[in-house]
């Protein structure tokens, strides 16, 4: 029931009509004693007083019944013959109209003043109740509390509500699933009905259901932002009673709770990703730290090995053979366990979270020049043959990693083969990829076992007197992968040895355009 | 500044790891450098700004004070070359401290041979302070800055205005490594740093030109993620 039902409402509709005929019987008593003093006109007056008090006190119906009554009292008791409603002189009736008309009339605009008024003031009391609303949602920090909140402002005007919050993490084309809050629970009907207001971006109403303890109309909660409506979910409000006008008369309250929840489920929304990408930016700041001082770390030691290593070996007076080879392979292995590192670090890097790479157009020349000079140490006693197109386009990746993947091929290559065997590094583009192959002579892949050499610590042959991790190969998936490229290894027969390949393709894309310089 | 050799020079280590302190400072002295130690930042400005110091070598990873901020500090008053000892595997440290202005870096673990080359090689470039020559020798390369002329094999070569400045540029630092954006900066302009791939094509054609197996450079050297580096 609305306020201004309840203002009236604390008399009844029959006290109220009791009461206006009490006030004109009050005046008939009041004017019958003083009959013969007072002039008729002076009498009219009183009664017309009379429907003016009733129609300010009591309202429209009881003024009318009180215009009526009063004609007929002054008839009965004041107009000759007395105690009769017979009328001796005919003008008379010309008092009775105009007695009648300007009490109707009177009380219509009393009343409709006093109507006017409570509206007025029901509407301020509705702003007021709607600051308070706003003021409560924008200091709530949970969808239990916008809830609570909400429940508490509609129950005052006799309303239950639920809210429904559309499930963001599922995207797709799948139905979108509603978190539910609120203590009345929908059912699978007016579920539906949510679900038609969320995907429509309309208000639904089901007046038909009124009464039967079932939500009668759903809002969409829509947030408008700058350039789209985002509909968070659905405002589904179920009426306490079964007034259907209920509904209709608060409509234009109910959907300005509406979007007061959807922006405050908005601002919520907005707040929880917030505070996700906060915390996911804290998670990497300390992986990174973790990784960075534990590199620091591990390659102090490593430095201070390979020095000293060094020193030993370039020593004067020079070291007999024996101790210099011990040296030398000291430097070697600490070289080595370097190598792990720098691979054990990049593994981590790559297999914990989104590997951020850094890519740039560039020919895949330099990455080959570089890495072979990187490992011309290991490299000296190989037969190293290099074969590329002069033409070959800009490519767009990672350089860092991609030196990591051909540094890795290599030394595998070298790794696997014996002193002195053949290691070829070739390139070639080719539907849209350039194609890199690293083969080596040798005793080559297990066959069987072809796809599995890229994965974390398998090698190539178990118990082999090769020293390794399998690391190596994985890295190289990984990067490659990262690139939109993939990654193969084959054993190819050729002039009677059996040669190991690994080939990798990266996508040529389309370079940037360079302007070109006129000549001196 | 005058010039220097090797054997007089005085190299000042700032690194917080004694023992590789002792290595270092072993194999310079046995190339007969005078070699002090620092073991903090602070007190290795206070050695530069004390005594006549003709090369720094600088550990990134210093208790008191970033290896940046250090260098930012130096070069406020001193030109002194810095060598960097990086024990970091991330690119970005590498570039902020060349950026500041160090001249070269080595990533750990690195050899003896590795370390005096550059040192040598850092140590030389600085003594011909401002008299060097407009003349070039690399491989069977001759170029004359002076006259703009390059020579290869006796045989002129051509080259574009751009490939001759990128040349120039990398010609002047000798052994020192110029960042991507830096190289962008002097051969291009301040308008050109998101170009990078002018940089590559260029110093590519300029390889093609000038080294005798431009997959495998011997003179213009890739750094990689970091830039290039000259090395005659």
């Amino acid at each position: 029931m609305s306020m201004m039902n309840k203002m009236l409402s604390h008399k009844s509709q029959g006290t109220r009509f009791s009461l206006a005929v009490a006030l004109c019987v009050v005046t008939t008593l009041i004017a019958l004693p003083v009959r013969d003093q007072l002039d008729v006109a002076n009498i009219v007056m009183l009664f017309l007083l009379a429907v003016f008090v009733t129609a300010v006190t009591l309202g429209r119906g009881p003024a009318i019944l009180a215009a009526f009554l009063n004609v007929a009292l002054f008839d009965f008791f004041f107009v000759l013959p007395h105690l009769s409603f017979a009328v001796a002189d005919v003008q008379y009736l010309v008092t009775f109209a105009v007695m009648l008309v300007v009490g109707l009339i009177t009380s219509h605009l009393v009343a409709r003043v006093a109507e006017r008024t409570q509206a007025a003031q029901m509407r301020e009391r509705q702003t007021f109740a709607l600051y308070d609303l706003a003021r409560d949602l924008g200091a709530s920090l949970t969808m239990e509390q916008v809830t609570a909140t909400a429940e508490t402002f509609l129950h005052d005007i006799d309303f239950d509500v639920t809210l429904l919050v559309a499930d963001t993490s599922v995207t797709g084309n799948a139905e979108t699933t509603f978190h539910e809050y609120g203590k009345h629970h929908l059912g699978r009907m007016e579920q539906s009905f949510a679900h038609s207001a969320f995907a429509q971006q309309m208000i639904v109403e089901t007046d038909t259901l009124a009464g039967m303890g079932v939500a009668i109309i759903f809002l969409p909660l829509a947030a408008p932002t700058h350039e789209f409506v985002k509909v968070h979910g659905v405002l589904a409000v179920t009426p306490q009673t079964s007034d259907v006008d209920a509904i209709r008369m608060h409509r234009p309250l109910l959907e300005a709770v509406a979007s007061l929840v959807a922006m405050t489920v908005e601002r919520l929304h907005h707040a929880e990703a917030a505070h996700q990408s906060a915390l996911q930016v804290a998670a990497e700041r300390l992986r990174n730290s973790i990784l960075s001082s534990l590199s620091h770390d591990l390659r102090t030691p490593l430095t201070t090995l390979v020095g000293l290593a060094d020193t030993l070996v370039q020593s004067s007076p020079s070291l007999d053979d024996a101790a210099s080879e011990t040296a030398t392979i000291i430097r070697d292995q600490a070289h080595a366990m370097h190598r792990l590192l720098s691979n054990l670090l990049e593994m981590a890097r790559l297999k914990n979270g989104q590997v951020k790479l850094n890519r740039q157009w560039q020919p895949f020349e330099e990455i080959i020049g570089s890495s072979t000079r990187l490992l011309a140490g290991l490299l000296a006693n190989r037969a190293l043959t290099i074969e590329l197109p002069r033409d070959l386009p800009l490519l767009n990746f990672d350089a860092v990693l991609m030196e990591r993947v051909v540094c890795n091929l290599l030394e595998n290559a070298v790794k696997y083969s014996a002193t002195g065997a053949r290691i070829h590094l070739s390139a070639r583009t080719q539907d849209g990829f350039l194609e890199v192959s690293v083969c080596n002579d040798g005793v080559g892949f297990p066959p069987d076992r072809l796809d599995e050499v890229f994965e974390l610590f398998v090698r190539g042959e178990h118990n082999s007197s090769v020293s390794g991790t399998g690391m190596g190969l994985a890295i190289c998936k990984a990067v490659v992968l990262a690139h939109e490229g993939t990654i193969v290894a084959e054993n190819c027969a050729e002039g009677g040895c059996n040669r190991a390949c690994v080939r990798f393709t990266l996508p040529l894309g389309v370079p940037p355009a360079i302007s070109e310089e006129a000549s001196v | 500044m005058s010039a220097k050799s090797t054997t007089t020079a005085h190299v000042l280590v700032i690194e917080d790891e004694p023992q590789i302190r002792r290595f270092v400072c072993d194999a310079l002295r046995r190339e007969a450098c005078v070699c002090s130690e620092s073991a903090n930042a602070v007190d290795g400005l206070r050695q530069v700004a004390s005594e006549e110091v003709d090369l720094v070598l600088l550990d990134l990873g210093l208790p008191d004070m970033s290896g940046i901020d250090f260098i930012r500090e130096l070069r406020t008053w001193s030109k002194v070359p810095v060598l960097i000892l990086s024990a970091r595997s991330g690119e970005d440290d590498k570039i902020g401290a060349l950026d500041a202005g160090a001249d070269d870096y080595l990533s750990k673990p690195f050899g003896i041979g590795e370390l005096l080359a550059r040192v040598r090689a850092l140590l030389r470039r600085h003594g011909q302070g401002f008299d060097a020559t407009p003349c070039y020798e690399f491989g069977d390369v001759h170029v004359d800055l002076s006259r703009r002329i390059v020579h290869r094999d006796g045989v002129e070569i051509h080259l574009t205005k751009i490939e001759y400045r990128l040349l120039a540029v990398m010609l002047a630092s000798n052994g020192k490594v110029l960042t991507h954006s830096h190289l962008m900066r002097e051969v291009w302009g301040a308008g050109y740093a998101e170009q990078g791939h002018y940089l590559r094509i260029y110093l590519g054609r300029l390889r093609q030109k000038l080294e005798a197996d431009p997959t495998q450079p011997k003179y213009f050297l890739t750094e990689t993620g970091v830039g290039y580096r000259f090395q005659s």
